[in-house]
């Protein structure tokens, strides 16, 4: 039990040891940030994962903007695995935790005599967690993978972009990021578990599989329908039985692009159209054919025609030109149009909405001597807040703390176990 | 053995695909959840391709079916005195509400959290839309592609220089209901503690910033605004996207270290033009990562992904087959991971369902073991078994229309 968290937190009888890299680090921090005692465990020299972006653009492992946002509510030391002292601690530190989680290629940690096998035997209720591409076993478990390569094994990379292009991925990698977050919801059901059994498990994330939640419902129309969904401009949707193409949704503004949703049928889509032309109308943008449709029965899905959403999409495009992000989006959230700005990071930056919710929160660097501004909680609840506690670890900023405290460990043993670099 | 949730009541209020993705986290293992529609106000996805056999019909969607497996179906109209009273029988009967309506609906229904909390004090209440339950854009209206515009996703996705192409579908949607599952999750173990439930409050738009959130930190600390960049990366090249033989087949390849940069060169054949001086270093690839993309594109088209994913795998090189979702149905790992579910539905047959955790426990995987339900279907179960209703009762529930059994004209 750890004394670093205050009593209202949500999970603060949990200690997490955190052996994750990449974007995987998601998981201690969602973790952390609901109070668990989270310890990441990084090689001596610091972890790998400690990249750019830099704060003020300097090269220092310490000022990796990256680490800094995926490690917040982490304590921090250091280990190498590869020694047998290192595995020794490990295995002793495991004693005292609730869940280990780790990213490593499956084998690895059998490989160093740290799998799940030998740490349960140390702490039968333990929790472990791998994430991995493809899974701990099967055909394909051994395969290498980057970020890009496991988004095209999901099927979500064959679906974005436009037929014309290559399949095109999102700028800044996310599968890792995903796996880590569904890895802290496969966490969360096994402590549950563990509570009301007392029994410990293996928990078995695949990277791949969390890729295909992204493939929406196209799966079921290769199922029922033979339909081998193909790249369309998003969110342009294609009927599958009928063949026709809807508008494309993406148009330029004077200041940028925004989306749009043009569509009809069931509410919300016949009142948001009706919002839109009733705009386009104020300023004589909206011809009589424009103002007769009847976005219920005319724009149904199964019964629509290439040449009205050709007709349609033409008129609003010239409208769309001659507005701004803000003005748009203004009328939007005042008239239901379901409309939004393509936003860049600025406009994140300035957006009402979450400067009124208090999203911004700022954590204090004393190491730069500054305080930087951050994302604010991922979800709020009401009893036992997320807050940030303390900032990402410097590279083993609390070795004296962990090793000598929890495991008794003297000021000279950490002198030797530095200096043959275990730690 | 006993499953994670089982015994694990929850009553959802939620439509389309976030709403009811976050309790089949809860429903692979082992929760009860009952879903609340109407006849004359049910799930929209219930309209939405595909559709069995090409046919529509509001039990004949799996884009419902997909998200809504291992639930029981209730109908009711919300409107009706007589309805609001079996909705309070399941609130007291539940662990966890769950709620995807705009902010206030559930307030204009008197099912407010304060309101719930009252007949059920430590109830564990989800309320998820796009900005939050507050602020001046509480009310926007918006679906999974606005919320990527607003989120960040448009703008970095696309070729540098033409207009940003939005990633497939409703991204954020499906980067929600894992969070929602892991704080409900955590909550109960917060009551289970200290006897308190809780109101929890998400909004869609903030989750999916962390996501981004080094970009906004290097905008706000650096100033830099991140942009679309095909699919490449700093630190990589060969990074991309590459056309093969075949209709519509691509290869996605990374080369990151000059070790896999060797192994690579090696195995593509030993071209003549691996040795051009620009290409020796990972920053000199970048210089002429042009040319080196168009040259590597010339090589990719004149084999099939299989084979080329075969190849550079051999070689310890990162590389997939761009699959599409045809391809998904014939991969051999999925079939090792017992990925598919096949289920008979009364209305639609012989379906394949997936789970909805994408990890597999190892004494109590996952498990998808009812089809999504039709309509109403569970009205008895769910009025008589679990609440304990007479048949009298539920017979007056369905004269008087509280219970709704077809759809008003």
């Amino acid at each position: 039990m750890s004394d670093q968290q205050e009593p209202q937190s949500s999970l603060s009888p949990y200690r997490i040891l955190d052996l994750t890299e990449a974007g995987c680090m998601i998981t201690g921090k969602m973790l952390g940030d609901l109070g668990a005692d989270v310890i990441k465990i990084e090689p001596p020299e610091g972890s790998h994962s400690r990249i750019a972006p830099f704060y003020k653009d300097i090269p220092d492992p310490e000022k990796s903007l990256f680490w800094f946002a995926y490690n917040t509510n982490k304590r921090g030391i250091t280990l190498d695995l590869q020694t047998v002292n290192g595995q020794d601690i490990l295995k002793r530190l495991v004693k005292t935790a609730d869940v280990v989680i780790e990213s490593f290629e499956p084998g690895y940690m059998e490989q160093i005599g740290l799998g799940y096998s030998s740490l349960r035997k140390i702490k039968p209720d333990l929790i472990m967690t791998s994430i991995t591409p493809f899974g701990q076993s099967g055909p394909k478990a051994h395969y290498r993978q980057s970020e890009l390569t496991m988004w095209a094994s999901g099927g979500y990379l064959y679906l974005s972009g436009a037929p014309e292009y290559a399949p095109v991925w999102i700028s800044f990698p996310q599968a890792c990021l995903f796996g880590g977050v569904e890895a802290t919801t496969g966490t969360m059901t096994a402590l549950w578990h563990r509570q009301n059994t007392g029994i410990g498990q293996h928990v078995d994330v695949s990277i791949q599989e969390c890729i295909i939640i992204f493939t929406w419902q196209t799966i079921p129309m290769w199922d029922l329908n033979n339909v081998d969904y193909p790249r369309l401009r998003t969110p342009g949707m294609m009927v599958p039985t009928t063949g026709v193409v809807g508008a494309r949704g993406i148009y330029r503004c004077v200041d940028g692009h925004v989306v749009i949703m043009i569509q009809g049928g069931d509410e919300p889509f016949p009142s948001s159209m009706k919002s839109l032309v009733k705009l386009m109308d104020k300023d004589g943008m909206a011809d009589d054919w424009l103002k007769q449709i009847d976005w219920r029965r005319d724009y149904d899905a199964l019964k629509l025609n290439q040449d009205l959403v050709n007709r349609v999409e033409g008129a609003i495009k010239n409208f769309l030109a001659t507005k701004t992000k803000k003005y748009l989006y203004n009328e939007a959230n005042k008239s239901g149009i379901l409309l939004a700005p393509i936003a860049t990071i600025k406009d994140i930056w300035e957006n009402p909405q979450l400067e009124a919710r208090n999203f911004w929160v700022p954590v204090a660097h004393p190491e730069l001597d500054d305080t930087l501004t951050y994302c604010g909680p991922f979800i709020k609840l009401s009893e036992s807040p997320v807050e940030y506690r303390r900032r990402a670890p410097l590279i083993g900023e609390h070795n004296t703390e962990i090793y000598g405290k929890d495991l008794g460990l003297t000021k000279e043993e950490l002198v030797c176990l530095k200096q043959d670099k275990v730690i | 053995m006993e499953k994670a949730f089982e015994g694990i009541k929850v009553v959802e209020f939620t439509w389309i695909v976030l709403g009811p993705s976050m309790s089949r986290y809860l429903t692979d293992h082992g929760a009860t959840v009952v879903k609340v529609e109407s006849h004359n106000r049910y799930d929209p996805s219930r309209g939405q391709t595909p559709f069995a056999q090409g046919k529509s019909g509001m039990n004949r969607s799996m884009h419902y079916g997909k998200y809504n497996a291992d639930k029981y179906s209730v109908s009711l109209d919300m409107k009706h005195p007589n309805g609001l009273k079996l909705i309070w029988k399941l609130i007291a009967w539940a662990d966890i509400l769950t709620e995807s309506f705009t902010p206030g609906t559930m307030t204009k229904f008197g099912l407010d959290y304060e309101s719930v909390q009252k007949v059920n004090p430590d109830i564990i209440y989800l309320s998820t839309c796009l900005q939050g339950q507050t602020g001046p854009y509480a009310q926007y209206r918006g679906f999974g592609p606005q919320v990527i515009s607003l989120a960040g996703f448009g703008e970095i996705t696309g070729w540098p220089g033409q207009m940003p192409l939005l990633p497939f579908g409703p991204y954020s949607d499906f980067l929600c209901p894992n969070v929602n599952a892991t704080a409900i999750i955590a909550a109960l173990d917060y009551r289970r503690r200290t006897g308190k439930g809780q109101h929890i409050d998400q909004s869609q738009f903030e989750t999916s910033l962390h996501y981004i959130s080094p970009l906004i930190l290097d905008y706000i600390v650096n100033g830099r605004l991140a942009s679309r960049n095909g699919n490449r990366l700093p630190y990589a090249a060969p990074h991309g996207v590459y056309p093969c033989k075949g209709d519509d087949r691509w290869i996605a390849i990374g080369v990151f270290t000059d070790t896999e940069w060797e192994s690579f060169c090696k195995s593509i054949g030993e071209p003549e033009w691996r040795k051009k001086p620009g290409f020796s270093t990972l920053p000199g690839r970048k210089e002429n990562e042009d040319e080196l993309d168009r040259l590597v594109a010339e090589w990719t088209i004149n084999f099939t992904a299989e084979e080329i994913e075969s190849n550079l795998q051999a070689a310890g090189v990162p590389v997939n087959v761009v699959e599409k979702i045809s391809d998904l149905f014939q991969d051999p790992q999925l079939k090792h991971r017992n990925y598919f579910t096949y289920l008979n539905h009364p209305e639609m047959g012989n379906c394949a369902y997936e789970p909805q955790a994408r990890w597999i426990l190892s004494e109590t995987p996952r498990e998808v073991s009812m089809p999504s339900p039709c309509l109403g279907e569970h009205n008895e179960y769910v009025f008589k078994e679990l609440l304990g209703l007479t048949d009298d009762e539920i017979a007056e529930h369905i004269i008087d229309g509280s219970i709704t059994t077809e759809v008003k004209e």
